[in-house]
């Protein structure tokens, strides 16, 4: 074959229909639960129940794109605290975060090196774990029902894995730029400021949006626990609320679910150059 | 350089005293002592991993210092952080900032220090212009080839007008014709400034090329320190004769049988007998001693003289030199360099000879036995 493919890359035609259908037994499986419920969220919910059971909506519309704001007004209001919430999260990690990745990056400090160990084993303990003690934590301090409780919890599990992800980015920043400032008269502060910062922009931006990700996957566990006031409320929790008396309105819930989903989709597909570019590209190309 | 009034010693710029450094109980600088003068170029020279970068890092304030004192300027600066020492330094890497462009990685010194922008724009100019860098001021570092980056680094420290340049191996990163380039710019460079520097390498050429003066280190020690031709004419010890001089000199193992006010006489073995025509103490007689012979003092066609037959096994031509390997009986490798290119073929036996009196003579310590002429 002379396709413009360096050697390393070719393959027999055998070789190319095994990799083929790997990646589409693999999308299919990853994709298939999304693809049933944007279906299920254009057919009328009488079909939902009907059998035989139809894949593919016949009579298919957007009509519980609609239908879903009025049947759940507060639903507008959900789906902004679950972006408040994330994004306050993202924010608090980051401040705290860029600091603490910094001096482990570069400082050799007594008990660093069990305290990175000991961050990686917090990631092995889910928020579930806890979730009684600090449930009587937040009550005996009267945090329940605001969005600190929904926040700060969800802050102290994000912690570990932002400052591994981003002190593996910082030790690849070559330890001379630093040296070469402080040579030049810089303290610490300004060399983080003006020279580790910004060449390490792209690594930042992953380590925010894997926070932020993270943070709009866990909110629903402290939402459920430490909150019932339903004006603070993200989507996850809110989506309840589509569960009626005797019947849950599936099709306006999976509308619902895509919708709140949109905004984080949206951004990502826009920021996805970066990420990428962040994650692969070496930190100083000089 | 600074005018000196007659009689006056010139000033001197650094004094190390018994410098030592140690990182977590290993000792690597053990016991330095050195002074230097105003505006001389000084190259610490030596072996990878002997401690040079340690040494200059100590004396830019990046490693603290285990024992000792570095003078600089006449003022303790033990304590002091680098900004406070009056020096700047180049980095290996050349350390450019990648997110700023020329102008700014030159400029970042004074925007240290908070200097107004037309002092600043002054400066950087000035520096750019020096080094010739004023049209790729607004690029970015990484447009840039190996030899302008060394430059924009090299800039970096002269804006700061720092009373001494560091230098750490700032050419290993360059291919061989730039280097040669940017040794003559560095040698310009200093000429123009008349700045103290200190400059580290292992390559024992650029030693000999650029410097005032040479400080050769091995394993954390100064084996001799000197002008180039001071090395190359009269090493102390065996060590400095075998790193310095390009290639290296030959070292021929014996047994002193004589020696007196008029010559040392060494059984070579195998190789015959050569008496160096230099006074010897009778002490001598019956111990170890090795005779250093430069390639290139070597001769094809000369009479008298020290006479040896080889057998070169590899020939190498290079047009203005022509460098023959040929093994020892006892399997070292004995190396000769001819002027131009004369009729040697490899494994065919030739005779070469050497005045005794340009050999070099090693005791069994090391240390030199008298001075070749
Ligand atoms: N920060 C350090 N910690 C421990 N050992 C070091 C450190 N820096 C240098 N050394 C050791 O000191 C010795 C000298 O290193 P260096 O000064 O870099 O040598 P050179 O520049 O002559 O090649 C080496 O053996 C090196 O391993
Ligand atoms: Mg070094």
């Amino acid at each position: 074959m002379s396709s413009g493919r360096p050697m390393i890359d070719r393959y027999r035609w055998y070789e190319y229909v095994a990799i083929y259908v790997g990646m589409f037994l693999f999308l299919g499986f990853v994709l298939s639960p999304f693809i049933e419920g944007f279906l299920v969220s254009l057919k009328p919910l009488t079909h939902l129940f009907s059998s035989p059971y139809r894949f593919w909506p016949e009579d298919g519309s957007f009509d519980a794109y609609f239908t879903m704001w009025e049947h759940v007004p507060l639903l507008g209001r959900y789906i902004f605290n679950s972006l408040l919430i994330s994004s306050l999260a993202t924010i608090a990690v980051l401040i705290l975060v860029v600091p603490a990745a910094y001096a482990f990056a570069r400082f050799e400090f007594p008990g660093s090196g069990p305290l990175l160990g000991a961050f990686l084993a917090v990631n092995m303990f889910s928020g579930a774990v806890l979730l009684i003690p600090l449930y009587r934590l937040m009550r005996s301090m009267g945090l329940l029902n605001t969005y600190f409780a929904m926040i700060v919890p969800g802050v102290a599990f994000l912690i570990p894995t932002a400052i591994w992800l981003l002190r593996t980015y910082l030790l690849r920043i070559p330890r001379e730029l630093d040296e070469a400032a402080w040579v030049d008269g810089a303290g610490r502060l300004y060399i983080l400021r003006r020279i580790v910062l910004p060449i390490a922009a792209p690594g930042i931006l992953v380590v925010a949006l894997a926070t932020f990700i993270g943070a709009y996957a866990q909110q629903f566990i402290f939402a459920l626990t430490f909150n019932s006031k339903s004006e603070f409320m993200p989507l996850a929790v809110g989506l309840f609320a589509f569960f009626g008396k005797e019947r849950v309105v599936w099709n306006e819930l999976m509308a619902a679910s895509f919708v709140g989903i949109a905004p984080v989709m949206i951004g990502f597909i826009f920021l996805q150059r970066y990420l990428v570019a962040g994650l692969t590209a070496g930190a100083v190309k000089q | 350089m600074r005018a000196f009034f007659p009689g006056e010693r010139p000033l001197s710029e650094l004094t190390l005293s018994s410098l030592k450094k140690s990182f977590a109980g290993t000792a690597v600088i053990k016991g330095v002592d050195l002074d230097v003068t105003q505006g001389e170029f000084v190259v610490f020279v030596g072996p990878s991993g002997c401690g040079k970068s340690t040494l200059l890092r100590m004396i830019a304030g990046l490693e603290e210092v285990t024992s000792g004192e570095i003078v600089i300027a006449g003022k303790t600066v033990n304590d002091l952080p680098p900004v406070k020492r009056g020096i700047a330094m180049v980095f290996q890497s050349y350390a450019l900032y990648p997110h700023m462009s020329v102008y700014e990685n030159i400029a970042f010194p004074l925007r240290v220090e908070k200097l107004p922008e037309d002092q600043v724009r002054t400066r950087v100019s000035e520096a750019a212009r020096v080094l010739q860098l004023e049209s790729r001021l607004q690029q970015r570092p990484g447009t840039l080839s190996g030899g302008q980056r060394q430059r924009v680094a090299i800039g970096r420290a002269i804006v700061r007008e720092p009373k001494i340049f560091l230098f750490d191996e700032p050419l290993s990163n360059l291919d061989a014709a730039l280097r040669a380039d940017m040794r003559i710019e560095l040698t310009r460079l200093h000429k123009k400034l008349g700045a103290t520097m200190i400059y580290v390498t292992h390559d024992q050429v650029e030693a000999l090329t650029m410097a005032d003066k040479i400080v050769v280190l091995n394993a954390g020690q100064i084996e001799q320190v000197g002008s180039p031709l001071d090395l190359y004419h009269r090493p102390a010890n065996r060590f400095v004769a075998g790193f310095i001089g390009n290639p290296k000199m030959n070292f021929l193992q014996g047994t002193c049988t004589a020696a007196d006010g008029a010559g040392i006489t060494v059984d070579l073995g195998p190789l015959g007998l050569i008496t160096l025509p230099r006074a010897g103490s009778p002490a001598l007689v019956g111990q170890r001693l090795e005779v250093g012979i430069r390639p290139e003092h070597l001769s094809l066609d000369a009479p008298g003289g020290f006479r040896l037959t080889i057998r070169p096994g590899i020939i190498e031509r290079l047009g203005i030199h022509t460098v023959a390997y040929a093994p020892l009986p006892n399997g070292d490798t004995f190396v000769a360099l001819f002027d131009g290119d004369p009729p040697v073929a490899d494994d065919t036996d030739i005779e070469v000879s050497v005045d005794p009196a340009l050999c070099h003579l090693f005791d069994e310590a090391g240390l030199a036995v008298g001075l070749a002429a």
